[in-house]
């Protein structure tokens, strides 16, 4: 499958898309909302496929992002996924852990600095902070103070 | 000079910790241990328990989780020993000075177990293998 197969096939999910943008040729930046991040995920991964690379998250102020990473080895195109959590009080997503397994652990993480909670993961506990931290506090928001 | 100071100048086994490093100082560590420095011809040797170790090769500032584990290997060293703190961030947090998990440089972490620790300090980001043989060399001349 070339690019340009790769761009079709990525036009079948632009209803659950709130933007695409491609700077470059092999860079592909697909934004949509949390509630269909799932979906959108599960069709990068099983239906064009990419490889899953690894998953940031991000305290941007009025919202949550989570950006995961695909990338496209028979083209070298990096495909990346915003999910935007718009609940700040109460942050939380469908996990892709059930069928990407390699997720799981970055979202232990993710779910430990940012306090997002990733509904149905198979074991969501704490992974890197010390055992003694305070539970509620999430070191990578904002609001913690330095 | 004490036989027990005679004898632990005159072979260092060392045992390194590494508490929150982020590995660079401890490629170096393991590079001074190669055969470019090869650092077993001075009677330096890595070995696997604090309990036969005469130094601690200590990495990182020192995390939230890893300072009571610095501690109790610092209890299981025989003594006198002496305690290196290598690389910027074992000698004063370094980069990560405002990191939510670090609670302090190693020297502080180990005044709380035994105030006279005995501790050399090699800087650096990562040190080079010449600067940690170096320091050990001013560290064992000092005592």
């Amino acid at each position: 499958m070339n690019q340009e197969e790769l761009n079709n096939k990525l036009k079948e999910i632009e209803n659950k898309l709130t933007g695409v943008e491609r700077p470059l040729d092999d860079r592909i930046f697909l934004s949509c909302e949390a509630e269909n991040a799932y979906k959108v995920n599960k069709f990068l991964f099983e239906d064009v496929p990419l490889r899953f690379v690894i998953a940031t998250g991000i305290d941007s102020d009025d919202c949550f992002e989570i950006i995961y990473h695909y990338a496209y080895d028979e083209t070298g195109c990096v495909v990346n996924l915003k999910a935007f959590i718009r609940d700040r009080e109460n942050p939380s997503i469908e996990s892709i852990a059930p069928f990407l397994l390699a997720a799981e652990w970055i979202e232990r993480e993710m779910h430990d600095l940012l306090g997002i909670d990733f509904k149905n993961h198979p074991r969501l506990e704490r992974l890197i902070l010390a055992d003694d931290w305070p539970d509620g506090v999430y070191p990578m928001r904002k609001e913690v103070k330095k | 000079m004490s036989w027990k100071m005679w004898s632990l100048k005159k072979s260092v086994w060392v045992f390194h910790v590494n508490t929150g490093a982020c590995n660079n100082c401890d490629i170096e560590i393991v590079n001074c241990l190669t055969p470019k420095f090869d650092i077993e011809r001075l009677g330096m040797k890595l070995v696997g328990s604090p309990r036969h170790a005469d130094a601690l090769l200590v990495t990182g500032g020192v995390t939230a989780q890893a300072a009571p584990r610095l501690q109790e290997v610092y209890r299981q060293t025989p003594k006198p020993c002496v305690v290196f703190a290598i690389g910027a961030c074992a000698c004063d947090k370094g980069i990560f000075t405002t990191g939510y998990h670090m609670v302090g440089p190693v020297d502080k972490i180990i005044r709380e177990v035994d105030p006279n620790a005995i501790i050399a300090y090699v800087p650096g980001c990562p040190p080079k293998p010449e600067a940690i043989i170096s320091g050990a060399v001013q560290a064992l001349a000092a005592i």
